[in-house]
C-alpha cells in the first residue's frame, strides 16, 4: 500500500474526527412491518434470513429504536408505557406512576440527591399524566407516546429516571448481580448504567426489568436473533413465569434492541361470539339449510312472542355485558326483521315446544316476505362446527 | 450562533415544524434553566470547602465561572485556579466543556487549559453537576491519571521527580486576579 501525503493523512484525520455514526430515523418509530427487518437479512447469513422471514409471521410489527446508545433502556421505557395505554385501565396507570414514585425513596437510600433527579422523575410523571389523560378519552392511538418519545430532552430525562432506578436497584441488591459483573458494583453502575449513552448489557437490562418493570407485573421477553442453530429467534423471559396482563417483547441483534409485537391482536375477545355477531358487515346469506331458519320466519314474526315472562330473565345474555372496548351495536342495529317484533334470538329451532303457553296475539297482517324469511345475518367466516358455541341465543331456551 | 439558528428555521419547508421545534427548546431551555438553579441554590445552601461557582455576570445561566483550591499535600497547596464552565443547550444530558482558565501544570491537563477526565467525556452522567465535578477535579489535582496524560513530560516529572515537578507548577501558576 502506497504510503499517504501528510495532506491525505490530514485530511483522513479531520474526517475521522469530525466522524459521527450514521444513524438515521427517529429515536422511536412508529409500528412497522416486521418484513422490512426480513427485507435487510434477505441475502445475508442463511440462518439469519430463515428466521427473520419466521419471525415476520410471528411477530408481525416491529418498533424501530434508534441506535445511539439508548435502544435498550428506550425499547423497555417505551414498552412499559405503551402496554399501560393498550390495556386502557385508569386505576392500573394511577397505581404504576405512585409505584414509581415511591422508587424515589432507592434514590434517596444511595444518596442520589433529589435537586438532581426531580427533573427526571418530573418528565416520567407527565407520561403518566398524559397516559391518563389518554384513557379518560378513550384514546387508544400511541402517538402521543411516540412524540413524547422523540423530543430528544424528554426521552433522555425519563431514560435516566430509568437508568438511576436500576442503579440504586443494583446497589441495593448486590448480592444479586455482582457476581455476572467483571468489576465491582458501584464502578459498573457509575461506567455503564448511570452514564447518559452507554448501551444497556444482559445484567443492566435484568436489573432494570426487577428493579423497575416487575412491580407492574408485565412480562419481559427477548427474543435473540443470532445464528445459532435453528429456524427461528430464540426467546427468553426476563420475568417470572406467571400471568401477566401485558408483555414487552424486545428483539435483541447483538448491540441492538427494538420492540416486537406479536400477530395476533391484542383486543380482549371475551365473549368473541358478540363481535362476531355486532362486528358483522357482510351479509350475504350463508349455509341456510345447515339452519333451517325458514322453518321458523313464520315464528319469528309473532308479535309479543318474547314478552313470555319465562323468557325475559333469560334474554339478557344477548346484551354484551362485558366492558369491551368495542361498543356492540344492540341486535336492533344490526338485524331489522320485517316487522316490529323484538328482534331476538334469531336462530331458534327449539322454541317450539314453549311458544304453547302465552297465548300469542292474533295474527292478522303478515306482511308479504321473501322467501328467505328474515336472514340471519352471520359473518361467513363463522365456521359451523363452531356455531353451538359462538351463537349466544341458545342459552335463552335451554334448562 | 443566533443567526444561524434563525436562517434554518426560516428556511424550513414546513413552518409548523419550526415553530414546534422552537416551543420544545424553549421548554428544553426551561427545564436546563430549572436544573442549573437548582445547583446553584445547593451551591449556595451547602457550600463545599476550597470551591465555588456562579453564573457568569452576562445573565447566561449557561456560562460560569469556578475556582477551586488546591488540596492540602499536593504540588497545589494553597494555589487558587479559576475554570470556566459553558452548559450545553441538552445540560445535563451532555457534559459542560469545563476549561482550566488558570495556566496549570498537570499531566492531565494541556497547555490551553483543555481537561481529560473520563467524566466530562463518555463517562458522563446526568447526576454529575458543578460541585461533583469540581470536587472530581480537586482530587485529579493529587491524583493524576498518568496513564493517559495530555502533558507527557508532567506525567513522567509526578513519578520521578516531586521537586522538580512542584517548581514547574509554581511557574507556571498565576494568581486569580491575573488571569482574565
Amino acid at each position: 500500500m502506497a504510503a499517504l501525503s501528510p495532506e491525505e493523512l490530514e485530511r483522513f484525520q479531520k474526517l475521522s474526527n469530525e466522524f459521527e455514526p450514521d444513524i438515521q430515523g427517529p429515536l422511536v418509530s412508529v409500528k412497522q412491518s416486521s418484513n422490512a427487518i426480513a427485507a435487510d437479512y434477505a441475502n445475508a447469513d442463511p440462518t439469519l434470513a430463515a428466521k427473520t422471514s419466521a419471525l415476520a409471521v410471528t411477530h408481525s410489527t416491529s418498533r424501530i429504536m434508534k441506535g445511539d446508545g439508548n435502544c435498550g433502556w428506550r425499547a423497555v421505557a417505551f414498552g412499559y408505557f405503551e402496554n399501560l395505554l393498550s390495556l386502557q385501565d385508569a386505576l392500573l396507570i394511577q397505581r404504576e406512576a405512585s409505584r414509581i414514585k415511591s422508587l424515589c425513596t432507592l434514590l434517596d437510600r444511595v444518596g442520589q440527591q433529589e435537586h438532581l433527579y426531580e427533573i427526571f422523575v418530573d418528565a416520567t410523571d407527565q407520561v403518566f399524566s398524559e397516559l391518563l389523560e389518554a384513557v379518560n378519552q378513550g384514546i387508544r392511538d400511541e402517538s402521543f407516546l411516540v412524540e413524547s418519545f422523540n423530543n430528544e430532552y424528554n426521552s433522555s430525562a425519563i431514560i435516566t429516571h430509568f437508568r438511576l432506578l436500576t442503579s440504586a436497584w443494583m446497589k441495593l441488591n448486590p448480592h444479586r448481580y455482582q457476581a455476572f459483573l467483571s468489576m465491582p458494583l458501584d464502578q459498573y453502575c457509575a461506567t455503564q448504567i448511570e452514564t447518559v449513552k452507554t448501551e444497556i448489557d444482559e445484567v443492566g437490562l435484568q436489573a432494570l426489568v426487577d428493579g423497575v418493570i416487575e412491580g407492574s407485573g408485565f412480562a419481559v421477553e427477548i427474543l435473540y436473533l443470532d445464528r445459532s442453530v435453528g429456524e427461528a429467534v430464540t426467546p427468553h423471559l426476563l420475568t417470572p413465569s406467571r400471568p401477566s396482563p401485558a408483555v414487552i417483547r424486545l428483539l435483541y441483534r447483538p448491540g441492538h434492541y427494538d420492540l416486537l409485537y406479536r400477530a395476533e391482536p391484542v383486543v380482549n375477545m371475551t365473549p368473541v361470539v358478540n363481535y362476531q355477531y355486532g362486528m358483522t358487515s357482510d351479509y350475504t346469506p350463508w349455509d341456510q339449510t345447515a339452519l333451517g331458519f325458514d322453518m321458523n320466519s313464520q315464528l319469528m314474526t309473532i308479535p309479543n312472542l318474547m314478552l313470555d315472562p319465562s323468557y325475559t330473565l333469560n334474554v339478557t345474555p344477548m346484551v354484551p355485558t362485558c366492558s369491551s372496548p368495542y361498543r356492540v351495536p344492540s341486535p336492533q342495529e344490526v338485524y331489522q326483521p320485517p316487522m316490529q317484533t323484538q328482534p331476538i334470538a334469531p336462530v331458534s329451532p327449539p322454541v317450539t315446544p314453549r311458544i304453547s303457553a302465552p297465548p300469542p296475539p292474533p295474527i292478522t297482517t303478515l306482511p308479504p316476505r321473501s322467501s328467505e324469511g328474515p336472514q340471519i345475518r352471520l359473518n361467513p367466516l363463522v365456521m359451523k362446527s363452531n356455531l353451538s358455541r359462538s351463537l349466544p341465543v341458545t342459552t335463552p331456551f335451554k334448562k | 450562533m443566533d443567526y444561524t439558528m434563525e436562517d434554518t428555521q426560516n428556511s424550513a419547508p414546513d413552518v409548523q415544524d419550526s415553530k414546534l421545534d422552537s416551543s420544545s427548546q424553549r421548554n428544553d431551555t426551561q427545564s436546563v434553566t430549572k436544573r442549573l438553579q437548582a445547583e446553584l441554590m445547593q451551591l449556595m445552601l451547602s457550600p463545599s470547602p476550597g470551591l465555588s461557582a456562579f453564573p457568569n455576570a452576562d445573565g447566561n445561566l449557561l456560562s460560569w465561572t469556578a475556582t477551586i483550591t488546591g488540596p492540602t499535600e499536593t504540588p497545589y497547596e494553597g494555589l487558587t485556579l479559576k475554570l470556566s464552565f459553558a452548559f450545553p443547550n441538552n445540560y445535563p444530558y451532555s457534559p459542560p466543556t469545563v476549561l482550566f482558565k488558570t495556566p496549570i501544570y498537570h499531566p492531565n491537563v494541556d497547555f490551553s487549559g483543555r481537561i481529560c477526565l473520563d467524566i466530562l467525556k463518555d463517562k458522563w452522567s446526568a447526576v454529575y453537576n458543578v460541585q461533583s465535578v469540581l470536587l472530581s477535579l480537586q482530587s485529579l489535582l493529587g491524583e493524576p491519571n498518568n496513564a493517559s496524560p495530555l502533558n507527557a513530560q508532567a506525567a513522567e516529572l509526578w513519578e520521578s521527580d516531586q521537586e522538580e515537578y512542584k517548581r514547574l507548577v509554581l511557574a507556571r501558576h498565576r494568581d486569580v486576579e491575573d488571569v482574565e
